[in-house]
């Protein structure tokens, strides 16, 4: 492993590449793979409205294992020897790839409702504004270790949005990442270079403008301010640069282009959400398969979702914020519902891990590098407290980590031991380069408790 | 007289060296190179050095001996920063042998040559950042030795700050700004939010404490990149909402440009809109009674049947609220209210209702599935809706057929005929009446051409003046003008115009301010700044904005070429007050009202950023060690009042620094306003005045409507007068009448003169202040707060802004406290000292110990040999702080809050919600130890042990090297920059002009905004 300082020198280039705006990421990282041989990949899906521990807990647990489970105490169990919760058994063919993350606690990020960007950023904010986001997203951190083209892509159904909007992410401090919000949207801006290379050309044009202009500028500049001229022209010339390089792969891209139905046209209005779900987990799975990005975020649903076309629920849209407070539609109990969405979830979890595990990469296959975590943006529950906050994880097998097979409840907050948020985002790091002491804010009843609470969560480490 | 630049004592030659060695340094000289260390070199090393650095020995795993073997990387790395440590004198260590000035300058040239060799040198680099300011020798810049060498800055472009930034684009935007505070609402300056587009700040400050704004960054890749996101987003932004929405003022070039494009979408809206509404009764009127026959056949939808629960399944149908705004985003709220009103429909039974809404919705062609959640949505809900239709009326108001324009209505008659096929819903039919018009707008504006040069003329120049504030060059206009016509060609006009934006958004121009020399040059080779680089260079020092309507016109009238001209331009911007300001970024995103200042912002700022008070709103602390809810808001309070103080302080403008460190007086839940605060007080000691002799606690409805007149009169909050059994959430009438009385009996039963005005209860909304639990951090207890609606006024134990809670929080850790931070920025600011960076191989951590003060544990870390030579010289003022807690309250004992000595467990929460109680857990406690040690202000009757906090910052406001220090760092504020020796006179200067104007702030702006150091420029060469 790297020590910290030499990672900070090695990653120095990256990490100012990645503190550039959203939409320009893909202009100054590097092609995926360069130097790094096969990267891993890491597909964050945020959820609403909370994941009930209870909800995630195995069927046929042993009498003294339920007894921990239900205290809140821990211990481990063998998924393959366990029977998963309805609305996981979707994932029964790939349990062995399967970790149900339970303990880990998350109050240093916002709760109850939201926590807007705090969930993958651990600090706490109490607004969703910019001046509270305090650093750079775990997803971003991880992009910087494995750079691709587009360096990190979100995409997002947050309040039934559609075109590009602001997401949650955070390419740096103060900083707010910009989210694709229908699927048609990610297909045309990922693949812009092969759906419309004059909007890339276009802008070379005007950066060959600029770069004439301040370049050829006698400014009578000396010294310092010369370089400083000379600079500003290369980072220009960078920019034109990279948008050739887009232009010039387009042909490689085409071969990944996903096929979407006219229903998501337009940003998709009359869709179902299982469409809508189908279409961007195709288009997910596509620019991962394409290279353009390793690092994808994906809010399948927020508050203010509209959800359609559920099972049981077809003929009516529902609100995932009266279900979290138990009311519910078309005469069907809000916790059905609730499951029902949680299974709809799962269905795309399960196709980006077949289809992932379908595409042949090095030795295996392209899911072996890959790692899919699935978990509440607000802890425990609808109005979420943050004491719990369960992760459902699939993992590949080169993924680094000691985890796969496994339920996993971690002692309970505020007890030796004890896990955070932090501590999952420090063993992620930890686990793929990066050395950092320890990543977020850090808990304060552990603080007060004088409990031991920084670093990786050494028993996951591979 | 002394040579052009002067950096730390004795050590520019050197410097020199290793800069001109950058001039030579190529690939080729680099690649040929083989580094050897010299004999004289070897020999000072192996005298000072290998005794702990050799292959015996290697302290901090640190080895000099084989410096020539190592890799070139490596050996870089090492000789950099043996580099800092010669130069700036940290080794060898104080208590060892030390080498002569000459055996120091000749060890840095071997190792400025070698490092000039890869341009690798870090050292020129550090000494331009602030932290590293007071490396210059602060006795030599006083000592006048240096007051004849010519002062200047370099010519210059310094990058725009976060804070021009915003206000550059709210100019271009022109967003204005207004803000509440309890009722009143005004416009203010400096906001962050522009309406109508969401832009990425490239040029965010480091987040430190003291001076943050320098001109030694440049522009990257990194700025510019956001910077092109940002000015796509503003050029769409203007096109197609600002310039429509002016009709023509803004802008007006591009009015002129777009005009055609705007009708023609103006003309298809209104088209599009009247078919919306009316197209059934227009296919009528077209068509008569065959219209039905051209109709698609119906296609009812089919719902999923509402399935049967289960035995003992409970079922909570959705509320009214979330129904209708389902209905509205299912946009079926206007049919829905329009038909349960019409009285033509008033005898349709609720099936009856729910068929022909969903025939009007087939025909139109709404999609199956929208249909499908309308209608059941409708099959639980229409009850409910009918309920409230009339009332729904307001939101969704009818709209009357009103025929448009008789051209109009022959076209759009036209259109449907024309394209009208049986089977077509009718949206079908109205988009390809669309489609139609589209396509023949589009042809008659490429028939009419381009833009005329002309006009692009008119845009080059209308851009240039908004966004660079400066007529363009016949020049730039002429490649503007090209450039612009060839975007027409690939993109079309609209886009074209965007284009143009863009360019000029991303010039370095927009991003850079200039300061650059101009005219002839003096004796010395300095050349005065020209009249537009100086307006801006004084606008910027004083506030965010561009120079206002004055100094535009003394630049442009040869009314600032002179340090007279200066002056007067300083001193009126200074005394201005009818801009008001916004102050804290955090704070506006919190919408906290009281955040704005009259004065010039960037000398408010100056304290602010001195302090480093604001970081209290970022470090994130526990409501249960703080003992009372709403933390949040306590902290945004505390910071706010924190400003307060400081501007009440430059508003006398007397004393002020020794005032900043020595005042006894504080803003304690208080807005400033010493009349309206009283008589906010006056209403609520009426209120306890009225009712303390009665039987509140036990009224009932009745005993409490006989004072119905005086509740009138003096009314409290939720609760009507007329209506006792109505309230709100928290109770009605009656019971929030008790817990408001408890409360405001609390506040005046122990003698107090003055009732706080906090909300009476815990509730949502308010009509008082918010924040009451900044009461808590000044060591109030909340029900025996002798609060006083005259404020500043004295608070005991405190004295300064060093003991004020936000400066004390900003510099703590999340549950404790932080002496040796507090001890830095003392030792830096306050003194003029300076610390060494922490050694790499330094694990800084205060050891655990459940039975000891943070003070002992701290120095079991700091007070042995390796650690103290650098903790000497912050613990023994840090400590001194120790007389408060990491919330900033005073105490007198510390709690050991370990679970094993805990006392008295607390709730976590109050169960009756007495919002007065203080929560936290009781703990065993140690006593506190504040005294401390001050070295350093040069002054025998100052310097000493001190008692606490009070007794140093006592002693710190009678101390010069603290005026000086201030005025140091007020330097480098003002002028972007460092210090140098050569800016000894401007220094002295502004000392002077403090004195001589009774301790004026203002007057040290006046003197360092009119010094050489401002107004001379001169160019390097290398």
């Amino acid at each position: 492993m790297l020590s910290r300082r030499n990672f900070l020198k090695t990653s120095a280039l990256g990490a100012g590449a990645m503190s550039l705006a959203p939409s320009f990421n893909q202009l100054f990282a590097a092609p995926s793979g360069v130097g790094t041989g096969i990267p891993k990949r890491f597909i964050f899906i945020r959820k609403s409205s909370g994941l009930v521990p209870s909800e995630n807990a195995l069927m046929n647990l042993s009498a003294k294992d339920k007894a921990l489970d239900d205290a809140k105490q821990p211990f481990e169990a063998d998924l393959s020897k366990h029977e998963l919760p309805k609305w996981l058994r979707g994932l029964d063919d790939h349990k062995e790839n399967m970790t149900i993350l339970q303990g880990l606690s998350a109050k240093m990020s916002e709760n109850v409702h939201y926590s807007f960007s705090s969930v993958m950023g651990c600090f706490k904010s109490n607004r969703n504004t910019l001046s509270a986001i305090k650093r750079t997203t775990i997803d971003f951190e991880l992009a910087k270790l494995f750079p691709s083209p587009f360096g990190h892509v979100e995409l997002s159904f947050a309040d039934g949005r559609t075109g590009i909007v602001s997401g949650y992410s955070a390419p740096a401090p103060q900083t707010r990442n910009y989210c694709y919000a229908d699927p048609n949207t990610a297909r045309s801006e990922l693949f812009k270079s092969v759906l419309n290379p004059d909007a890339v050309n276009s802008d070379n044009d005007m950066l060959a403008f600029l770069q004439g202009k301040e370049g050829m500028k006698d400014s009578g500049f000396k010294g310092h301010e010369v370089k400083r001229q000379e600079a500003q022209v290369e980072s220009i010339d960078k920019i034109r640069e990279r948008n050739k390089k887009l232009i010039s792969i387009s042909r490689t891209l085409a071969d990944f282009l996903p096929t979407l139905d006219p229903v998501h046209d337009n940003g998709g209005p009359d869709a179902s959400t299982p469409e809508k779900q189908a279409a961007m987990t195709d288009v997910l799975i596509a620019a991962m398969k394409a290279g353009l990005t390793n690092v994808v975020t994906y809010t399948i649903d927020d508050l203010g979702t509209p959800i359609t076309g559920l099972p049981g629920n077809e003929t009516d849209r529902v609100g995932i914020h009266p279900l979290g407070h138990d009311e519910a539609f078309g005469g069907v109990p809000a916790w059905m519902t609730r499951e029902q969405i949680r299974i709809s979830h799962m269905n795309q979890v399960k196709t980006i891990v077949e289809k992932l595990k379908a595409t042949p990469e090095g030795k295996g296959t392209m899911f072996d590098n890959t790692m899919v975590m699935y978990f509440p943006e607000n802890g425990e529950t609808h109005h979420g407290i943050g004491t719990e906050a369960p992760f459902i994880i699939m993992s590949g097998k080169n993924c680094n980590l000691n985890i796969a097979g496994r339920y996993i409840r971690l002692p309970f907050l505020g007890n030796e031991g004890h896990k955070t948020l932090g501590n999952w985002y420090t063993t992620l790091l930890n686990a793929h380069g990066n050395p950092m002491e320890h990543y977020g804010d850090l808990d304060l009843e552990m603080a007060r408790k004088k409990l031991s609470q920084t670093g990786a969560i050494k028993q996951f480490m591979a | 007289m002394k040579s052009v630049r002067f950096f730390a004592a004795g050590f520019t030659a050197i410097l020199q060296i290793s800069i001109a060695e950058l001039a030579v340094a190529d690939e080729k000289l680099a690649s040929a190179h083989v580094f050897e260390v010299p004999e004289n070199a070897e020999a000072i090393l192996d005298r000072y050095c290998y005794n702990c650095h050799d292959e015996e020995m290697q302290k901090g795993d640190i080895q000099l001996d084989k410096l020539s073997g190592l890799e070139k990387p490596k050996r870089l790395d090492l000789l950099n920063r043996m580099q800092e440590q010669i130069y700036f004198q940290h080794m060898p260590p104080k208590e060892k042998k030390q080498p002569s000035e000459e055996e120091r300058k000749a060890l840095l040239a071997v190792i400025s040559k070698e490092l000039g060799v890869y341009e690798a040198s870090t050292l020129e680099g550090k000494l331009q950042k602030p932290e590293y300011g007071n490396y210059i020798d602060h006795q030599k810049l006083f000592s006048g030795e240096y007051k004849d060498v010519p002062a200047y800055t370099t010519d210059r472009r310094w990058l725009i700050s976060e804070f021009i930034f915003n206000a550059k684009f709210q100019r271009i935007l022109g967003n204005q700004t207004t803000i509440g505070d309890k009722g009143k609402k005004f416009s203010v300056v400096g906001s962050k939010k522009l309406q109508g587009v969401s832009l990425a700040n490239p040029f965010l400050l480091p987040k430190t404490v003291g001076v943050r704004y320098y001109a030694n960054e440049d522009l990257t890749g990194g700025h510019l990149s956001s910077m092109l996101t940002n000015a796509q987003d503003v050029s769409k932004f203007i096109t197609d909402v600002q310039v429509p929405k002016s009709k023509g003022k803004y802008l007006p070039a591009i009015m002129e440009i777009i005009a055609m494009e705007e009708a023609h979408t103006a003309t298809i809206t209104s088209r599009r809109a009247f078919l919306q509404s009316h197209i059934e009764r227009l296919c009528e009127e077209l068509y008569g009674d065959l219209n039905k026959a051209m109709l698609p056949t119906f296609v009812p939808v089919v719902l999923q049947p509402l399935p049967e629960l289960k035995e003992g399944e409970k079922y909570k149908k959705a509320p009214m609220n979330v129904s209708t705004n389902m209905l509205e985003s299912l946009g079926a709220a206007p049919l829905v209210y329009h038909t349960l009103t019409d009285s033509k429909f008033a005898s349709m039974s609720d099936d009856e209702f729910r068929a022909y809404c969903e025939r009007v919705w087939f025909y139109r062609g709404d999609h199956e599935r929208t249909i499908q959640s309308r209608m059941a949505l409708l099959r639980e809900y229409v009850p409910d809706f009918r309920g409230i239709a009339v009332e729904q009326l307001k939101r969704h108001k009818k709209i009357d057929y009103k025929p448009l324009a008789d051209d109009e209505m022959a076209a759009i008659h036209e259109a449907i005929q024309k394209h009208r096929k049986k089977g077509y819903h009718y949206n079908t039919l109205i988009e390809t009446c669309v489609d139609d018009w589209q396509q023949s707008f589009a042809k008659e504006r490429k028939d009419a051409g381009p833009p005329s040069p002309d006009v692009l003329t008119k845009l080059a120049s209308q851009l240039s003046l908004l966004m660079l504030e400066r007529e363009p060059t016949s020049e730039e206009n002429a490649d503007y003008v090209e450039l612009t016509r060839s975007y027409v060609d690939k993109l079309g006009q609209r886009k074209a115009v965007q284009k143009l934006i863009q360019t000029i958004l991303l010039s370095s121009e927009f991003a850079y301010r200039s300061e650059l020399g101009a005219g002839e040059p003096d004796k010395h080779g300095r050349r005065m700044m020209s009249p537009r680089d100086a307006s801006y260079a004084i606008a910027y020092a004083l506030t965010d904005q561009s120079p206002d309507a004055e100094l535009v016109a003394a630049a442009g009238s040869g009314r600032l070429n002179t340090r007279e001209d200066y002056k007067r331009e300083v001193e009126r911007l200074l005394a201005k007050r009818n801009v008001r300001s916004l102050i804290d970024p955090v704070l506006e995103d919190k919408s906290w009202a009281e955040n704005s200042t009259d004065m010039p912002i960037r000398e408010l700022r100056f304290f602010r950023e001195f302090f480093g008070y604001p970081k209290a709103l970022e470090i994130f602390k526990d409501e249960k060690r703080f003992g009372g809810d709403r933390l949040d808001q306590a902290t945004n309070r505390v910071v706010n009042e924190a400003d307060r103080i400081v501007e009440h302080i430059l508003e006398k403008d007397k004393n002020v620094f020794e005032e900043l460190i020595g005042t006894e007086e504080f803003y304690v839940f208080h807005d400033g306003n010493n009349e309206a605060m009283a008589a906010t007080s006056d209403r609520i000691k009426r209120i306890y005045e009225y009712f303390k002799d009665k039987d509140w606690q036990n009224f009932n409805y009745e005993e409490l409507a006989r004072h119905t007149d005086f509740l009138r009169k003096n009314p409290m909050r939720s609760i009507n007068p007329d209506n006792l059994k109505s309230g709100n959430r928290s109770g009605d009438g009656l019971k929030l009448f008790k817990k408001s009385l408890t409360s405001i009996t609390a506040r005046l039963d122990k003698g107090q003169k003055d009732a706080a005005p906090f909300d009476m209860y815990r509730g949502y909304g308010s009509d008082f202040m918010t924040g009451e639990n900044v009461a808590m951090l000044w060591g109030y207890s909340k029900d025996n707060w002798h609060w006083s609606a005259n404020q500043p006024a004295k608070v005991p134990n405190r004295k300064g802004m060093l003991t004020h809670p936000a400066w004390l929080i900003a510099h703590a850790f999340n549950t404790e406290t932080d002496p040796v931070h507090r001890g830095k920025f003392v030792r830096e600011k306050l003194l003029a000292g300076s610390i060494p960076d922490v050694p790499i191989t330094v694990d800084a951590q205060i050891p655990e110990d459940h039975n000891k003060t943070l003070r002992s544990r701290l120095a079991m870390a700091t007070e042995n040999k390796n650690c103290w030579h650098c903790h000497i010289s912050m613990n023994p003022l840090g400590n001194t702080f120790e007389m408060y807690d990491d919330f900033g309250r005073f105490r007198t004992e510390e709690y050991l809050e370990y679970p094993e000595h805990l006392i008295s467990k607390r709730p976590d929460e109050s169960k009756d919600r007495n919002h007065l109680l203080d929560l936290r857990d009781i703990y065993k406690t140690l006593q506190v130890e504040s005294s401390g040690h001050l070295a350093g202000t040069r002054d025998k009757s100052l310097d000493g042990d001190i008692k606490d906090a009070v007794d140093l910052a006592e002693r710190l406001s009678k101390s010069r090297v603290m005026r000086q220090s201030f005025i140091r760092h007020a330097f480098r504020y003002f002028m972007g920059r460092n210090e140098f020796l050569s800016d000894s006179k401007t220094l002295i200067d502004a000392e002077q002009a403090y004195i001589e104007n009774g301790g004026s702030f203002d007057a040290v702006i006046v003197s360092l905004l009119t010094s050489d150091s401002f107004i001379y420029r001169k160019p390097i060469e290398n």
